[in-house]
């Protein structure tokens, strides 16, 4: 008898379950163009990858508002990545059975690898609007393309703003900062750290003094670090994180009254989603994070076609979320409009005359959502100085877009960072 | 670059307030694997699906406080019976028909039992990460130099009282002894007309109640998400193993040399070092002393 209750129950949670994560099913009619959508929706990667479906999905809305993809209506066979495994043999179902061409996704650097081998491997193309690993563009992949940079180029970023930025803002001259680089230790963080590293040493000769990396998901306490950084005593901490790393490090610095400087992140992740600010209320204040434009954005920054489509882009996520969009909506839906605009010139999924529609695109930066340009590489990805990122500071439980100035109407506050309790 | 190198007598007033995050750490380790030894002890099953366990009572903590703003300290008085009730379920429906059964068949059940837990949070609740915020999360105590966060040093009181509760109900009630017993011998014990049936179904419940206990009291210190528990999960294991199998107070000093040395390790070679560190005692510890530092000799192969 228990056994058969047991049998029950887990038959019924597998078609709870089962019928939530069900792909959405039906042939293509003729009015069809379907693409392949690979996100992580259930598993530990599913609280982005589900942003990442959101951001999709409205952005395939406003393309088809506008006339579909190649006079089709766009449409998606969903598939589910929980994990690397997952990502290889969704991919391969997505390419054998529901026959697309083209494969978009996977969010994550964790997955993306693994799905773009797959879909070289049968010569489908693969189109990838978030992952960062600096690995992925590299493996001589010819249909493989990437719209947003990769973790070197928001390293690129990061020094750029400390040097040029906050150097001045604190009357130092970049070559006399103390920097200490802290990083949770997955492909994505180490590449942002290392691109960063290198230049600031490299470039502008700030004095690096401590270097470490942890794994986040094992990591339940951060004193013994800030404790180790007190008395190393930089003036700028980098710390790339990944989600309550973030949180705990900046609550248990607040415990140990860590006082420095600065902190910038790099990414959606950690200080860079908007649970650091559901998590800490105004304790957040003063973080910076790179990342896509957020409120204070100035659309007359950008070119007439950019607004108009940043401007139709932010009201259908406003409309959905009630609130600015998050960097997974933004990136997730710059990357399949971006598509929308290679397949418009290809008027075709042909890879060869795909990527030749790919690489003749070349739209300077303010052109499309997020401010974006495009002018892709041979290796399929696009350029760091068309891809316009931004610093975004916590302020008053909000992340607002503080630099470069001309694109924004708010500007840096708490530089550098005063007592813990007067950060209001 | 190198802390270590500059650790004079000036930098030696760090100590203090390492060795307070190692008992405040070693406290958190405690109250989620007290739980865990119990079951592991006296029904010598390894439980895998303890974390998801610990996740629930997280969420529990979150969803009263969002719906009702209830202080968690409240709420652990009602997770104590809730979760004893969810165990004595789950044992009903899961556990009992394998605890007879092969250990690796018990280690399926477990781990397939943490993964349907694991999804039904995400549907239920999706994936996103959720906070508890009570007003005194942030009250921190000063001693000098030496900060003490309240939360951890109020998880860190119960994981004792709770230990000493439980340590005392093993031993001087008649619960506790027919549980030792059962745990000696399952056979002789059935012998002498215990219904172990009736013990397994209590001692499930108890370590289920505690660990809901545990992830409440815990909820506002880490972020609430579907697969909270697999970060505590793996240290309570050796926890439960440097302890002693089944031996609680063991337990509880496993969790202060677990955190010692995680502590230890992050500030002296970096916190990419601390699993390397804590593993290879937990190794040590199989190969030299498999009945854990405090265990009794042979009880490793005890009812097996």
């Amino acid at each position: 008898m228990p056994r058969f209750i047991f049998a029950l129950v887990v038959a019924v949670l597998a078609v709870v379950v089962g019928g939530e994560l069900a792909p959405v099913g039906g042939q293509a009619t003729s009015g069809e163009y379907k693409i392949g959508v690979l996100e992580p929706i259930t598993g530990p990667l599913a609280f982005e990858g589900k942003r990442h479906v959101l951001g999709l999905e409205i952005v395939r809305d406003l393309i088809n508002q506008r006339g579909g993809v190649m006079g089709k209506k766009l449409v998606f066979a969903m598939a589910d990545a929980t994990d690397p495994t997952a990502a290889a043999s969704e991919a391969n179902r997505l390419i054998t059975r529901e026959g697309v061409k083209i494969i978009t996704g996977t969010f994550s650097s964790r997955l993306c690898g693994a799905a773009s081998e797959v879909a070289a491997r049968h010569d489908v193309i693969y189109w990838e609007s978030s992952c960062v690993d600096p690995r992925f563009n590299k493996r001589g992949l010819k249909h493989v393309y990437r719209t947003e940079i990769d973790a070197t180029g928001f390293g690129w970023y990061n020094i750029d703003f400390i040097a040029k930025h906050l150097a001045p803002r604190l009357n130092l001259r970049p070559n006399q900062l103390k920097i200490a680089f802290l990083s949770e230790d997955s492909s994505y963080g180490q590449g942002v750290t290392e691109s960063a590293r290198q230049r600031a040493k490299g470039e502008f000769g700030m004095q690096e003094v401590m270097l470490e990396y942890y794994n986040w998901q094992t990591l339940n306490d951060m004193t013994p670090t800030i404790l180790k950084m007190k008395q190393l005593n930089p003036d700028v901490v980098h710390h790339i994180s990944f989600s309550n790393d973030g949180v705990l490090f900046w609550r248990q610095a607040k415990e140990q009254n860590f006082l420095f400087k600065a902190l910038v992140h790099a990414g959606a992740t950690g200080y860079g989603s908007s649970d650091f600010g559901k998590a800490l209320g105004n304790d957040a204040n003063g973080v910076f994070a790179l990342l896509e434009p957020g409120p204070g954005f100035r659309l007359e920054a950008l070119k007439p076609e950019g607004q108009q489509i940043e401007k139709a882009f932010r009201d259908a996520v406003q409309k959905e979320t009630g609130s600015y969009p998050l960097g997974a909506h933004q990136l997730a839906g710059s990357g399949l409009w971006l598509l929308k605009l290679v397949l418009d010139k290809a008027q075709s999924d042909d890879p060869e005359k795909f990527r030749a529609a790919v690489m003749s695109l070349d739209l300077p930066v303010g052109s499309m959502i997020n401010g974006w340009g495009v002018k892709f590489s041979e290796l399929g990805q696009n350029a760091n100085d068309r891809v316009q990122h931004y610093m975004l500071q916590w302020q008053n439980g909000q992340l607002v877009t503080v630099w470069p100035e001309e694109f924004t109407t708010l500007r840096a506050k708490w530089i550098p960072l005063p007592a813990w309790d007067q950060r209001k | 670059m190198d802390p270590t190198a500059r650790l004079g007598p000036a930098q030696i007033g760090v100590l203090v307030p390492l060795a307070v995050a190692t008992i405040l750490l070693g406290g958190i380790y405690a109250l989620i694997s007290v739980g865990l030894t119990l079951i592991f002890g006296i029904m010598r099953v390894v439980n895998f699906a303890h974390g998801e366990f610990l996740m629930l009572g997280m969420y529990l903590a979150f969803w009263t406080f969002f719906a009702f703003n209830a202080d968690p300290y409240f709420i652990v008085l009602v997770a104590i019976p809730l979760f004893f009730v969810v165990g004595l379920v789950v044992y009903g429906i899961v556990m009992r028909g394998v605890i007879h059964a092969s250990h690796n068949v018990q280690i399926f059940t477990t781990v397939g039992l943490s993964t349907v837990l694991q999804n039904v949070a995400l549907v239920a609740w999706s994936g996103d990460f959720r906070f508890v915020r009570p007003w005194h999360l942030s009250t921190v105590l000063r001693a000098g130099a030496t900060t003490f966060n309240l939360t951890q040093v109020v998880a860190s009181l119960i994981a004792v009282t709770l230990t000493l509760a439980l340590v005392a109900f093993m031993k001087w009630t008649h619960a506790g002894r027919v549980m030792r017993a059962t745990a000696q011998d399952r056979d002789a014990a059935t012998l002498m007309g215990i219904d172990t049936d009736r013990v397994y179904r209590l001692t499930f419940a108890i370590g289920i109640a505690a660990v809901g206990a545990a992830g409440v009291l815990v909820a506002p210190l880490y972020s609430v998400y579907p697969t909270a528990g697999l970060q505590f999960v793996l240290i309570s294991y050796v926890v439960v193993v440097l302890g002693g199998l089944g031996d609680m107070l063991g337990a509880m000093l496993g969790s202060l040399i677990v955190a010692a040395v995680e502590v230890g390790g992050s500030y002296l070679f970096g916190a990419a070092w601390k699993e390397i560190f804590y593993f290879l005692l937990f190794i040590l510890v199989l190969v030299f002393r498999p009945a854990g530092l405090f265990g009794q000799r042979g009880a490793e192969t005890l009812g097996v």
